[in-house]
């Protein structure tokens, strides 16, 4: 008997002109992982979410088919009554946090299903153990970085023991270490698997079938190796690859340099490792979670200054936030976009056609998809001209497509600066930069 | 120190501050507060200590400027329609100083409340007033997660090459703040349905047993209290 059923499946958001989800029909059977693919804004997330029964009763709109998870029926199953039949782990990590301490976090989902108490404490370790996040216990949730917190919600979900786990992009943020282990450890639990990702060479490797989503419509349904077959055919950037083939011609003027440079996260004091940027040239740094990537890409901004040792810069800078919501200050896309360059909306049009969101200038930039958001950020950016351009993790939410194209976009543009690329993603490494540098953990000291 | 009686000594503190009649008191207890807020870590502590002390500074400063009472006037100012004649008298100074030290003396229990205590463990204490506590706990979240977005902001705009100075420049943020609390409410609220928040019966996970500690700070803050209304 399948464990999820879905039958003609159309859905609205509230006031959408378009449906979000069209003609929808499949099954799941019980144990099965299943990779959901598809462009950003396909439909990926409200499928999901149509399974976890938040579609529609947590976001109203209009919904016309039926659901069936573990037998029963979305439509008058509420979502905390799915909980623990099934478990969801959403895109952000940063809205998804309800507790301040780790531990409470991960019980709080055994509490509300009702298990013994004296099973939550082992029950929330164990989860935690699963994902390589049991150190983190007694922390306090706001102060982990995002990729600790995206561990935290994954053991949050795990906990619970679900039937059928949903997960959106669970390792956007992840470093790939973290990221297969995350995705082996989830397809092997047992329970019904859909993982939806933009990095889907981890989740291909473990799929039993693939599911491939168009403007909402299922456009492939078929075993791994028939769906392989026909990625190669229709949608090929979705497979892996080997890395674009670089000319490399690096060798402009020096735009900036880090000598011996540490810097102070309260207690910790992190080296970052010595580094020159010069102009014309792409370096991807690439590292673990936790190594202090961001910190050496804002201290090569002149957003941080070190507390040790030596960073020069020429030119000007430009930095992109690994978190696309903070591109969301100004009330219309290209206002948003033309704050960089005072105001000039001219510009800052023209600076929303390479990375695709041409006919969005008037939009609410809080109105744009995740992956959206990510490009106006890269347009916020951009738009400035920087002699040295920061970019930390910009394909966070992008389909791999997209990735190509910003690859070529800044492969482009690199004659005209020094690019630095923050990214867990080390195929759009290979594919964008002249070099990679790879960042290692490096506390140097602890202050009494 | 177990939460719900560090929680009973902060309030028994900041109660003792409203009943007490002296000003030495009053001052003492905001000392004893001010000491125990100065253990939280610096970067997250100083919004809530420049809130406070400057909201306890603005009362001290302005208030003998409203009041009219005391019979050794210090300064005299100009007469304003409506106020009357603005004046300073020792009375009114040290009626200020009272009400400044016993506003500090109140923000400072609740930043330590705020910056030090397990708010998850008083959640679970709640009982039957989950639902409540929780909302509480949410709310008081929102100060540090606001900061947090702020400074998120500002860099970003940075980032750009735009600065973000003086009021106007910060005011900018204030609606994209809000704006991105309204989201952040509304993602939260998703996932703790999806986690089954709200469905009937729950369970607790067991909080560790009190230790002697915890006791003697329940006993003290009711003896805070009782002080603060007899002798204080």
């Amino acid at each position: 008997m399948a464990l999820a059923r879905i039958e003609e499946l159309a859905y609205w958001y509230p006031e959408a002109d378009r449906p979000a989800l069209e003609d929808i029909s499949f099954e799941l059977e019980p144990g099965e992982v299943v990779c959901l693919l598809g462009s950003s804004g396909s439909g990926k997330s409200t499928l999901l979410r149509a399974l976890a029964g938040l579609v529609p009763h947590f976001h109203g709109g209009q919904f016309v088919g039926r659901v069936e998870v573990g037998g029963r029926d979305t439509r008058q199953a509420k979502p905390s009554d799915l909980a623990g039949t099934v478990a969801s782990v959403f895109q952000d990590p940063e809205d998804q946090v309800v507790f301040t301490i780790v531990e409470n976090e991960v019980a709080f989902g055994l509490e509300n299903i009702g298990v013994p108490p004296a099973r939550i404490r082992d029950r929330a370790l164990d989860a935690l153990r699963a994902v390589g996040a049991d150190h983190l216990a007694g922390r306090r949730t706001h102060e982990l970085s995002s990729g600790e917190l995206q561990r935290v919600c994954v053991a949050a979900a795990l906990a619970l023991g679900p039937a059928l786990l949903l997960l959106d992009e669970p390792t956007s943020q992840l470093d790939p270490d973290g990221a297969e282990a995350l995705l082996d450890y989830a397809s092997e639990l047992g329970c019904a698997v859909v993982v939806s990702e933009q990095r889907p060479a981890l989740p291909l490797e473990r799929a039993d079938r693939v599911v491939f989503l168009d403007r909402g419509q299922v456009v492939l349904d078929a075993a791994r190796e028939a769906a392989l077959r026909w990625l190669a055919a229709e949608r090929p950037a979705f497979l892996p690859r080997e890395p674009v083939q670089l000319d490399a011609d690096a060798g402009g003027d020096l735009l900036a340099r880090l000598e011996g440079a540490a810097f102070a996260h309260g207690q910790r004091l992190l080296r970052v490792p010595d580094l020159e940027l010069r102009r014309g040239e792409v370096v991807a740094l690439i590292g673990p979670n936790g190594s202090g990537k961001t910190t050496l890409a804002k201290l090569v901004a002149g957003l941080l200054e070190p507390t040790r040792g030596l960073v020069h810069r020429s030119g000007r800078a430009a930095y992109l936030s690994q978190d696309p919501g903070r591109y969301v200050v100004a009330e219309r896309v290209e206002e948003e976009v033309a704050l960089g360059v005072g105001g000039d909306l001219k510009r800052a049009r023209a600076a929303l056609e390479p990375v695709g969101l041409q006919g969005y200038e008037h939009r609410h930039p809080r109105d744009l998809s995740s992956g959206e958001r990510e490009r106006l950020a890269l347009a916020a950016v951009l738009v400035t001209e920087p002699d040295l351009l920061v970019l930390d993790e910009p394909t966070r939410g992008m389909d791999p497509e997209r990735k190509l194209e910003l690859a070529a976009l800044l492969r482009a543009q690199a004659g005209d600066r020094g690019t630095l690329v923050v990214t867990h993603d080390l195929l759009f490494a290979a594919d964008v930069a002249d070099r990679v540098v790879s960042q290692e953990p490096m506390v140097v000291a602890v202050h009494a | 120190m177990s939460p719900v009686p560090a929680a009973a000594l902060l309030a028994g503190l900041a109660a003792a501050a409203l009943l007490a009649d002296r000003t030495i008191s009053v001052a003492v207890i905001a000392a004893v507060l001010l000491a125990v807020c100065l253990r939280a870590p610096r970067r997250r502590r100083w919004p809530y200590l420049v809130g406070t002390l400057a909201s306890g500074l603005v009362l001290f400063l302005f208030s003998p400027l409203v009041a009219a009472y005391g019979g050794v006037v210090y300064w005299e100012g100009p007469t304003i329609p409506v106020i009357g004649t603005l004046d300073v008298t020792s009375e009114e100074l040290a009626e200020a100083l009272f009400q400044g030290l016993r506003l500090a003396a109140v923000g400072l229990a609740f930043a330590a409340y705020a910056l030090l205590l397990d708010q998850d463990r008083l959640l679970l204490a709640g009982g039957r007033l989950r639902r409540s506590v929780l909302a509480v706990a949410l709310a008081t979240r929102l100060v540090p997660t606001l900061e947090r977005d702020a400074s998120g902001y500002v860099e970003a705009l940075r980032g750009r090459g735009v600065a973000v100075a003086g009021l106007r420049g910060r005011a900018r943020l204030l609606s994209p703040l809000v704006a991105g609390s309204l989201e952040r409410s509304l993602n939260l609220a998703e996932s703790m349905e999806a986690r089954g928040f709200g469905r009937a019966g729950r369970t607790r996970a067991p909080s560790p047993p009190w230790s002697a500690w915890d006791h003697l700070a329940l006993t003290a803050s009711a003896l805070v209290v009782l002080a603060g209304v007899l002798w204080l």
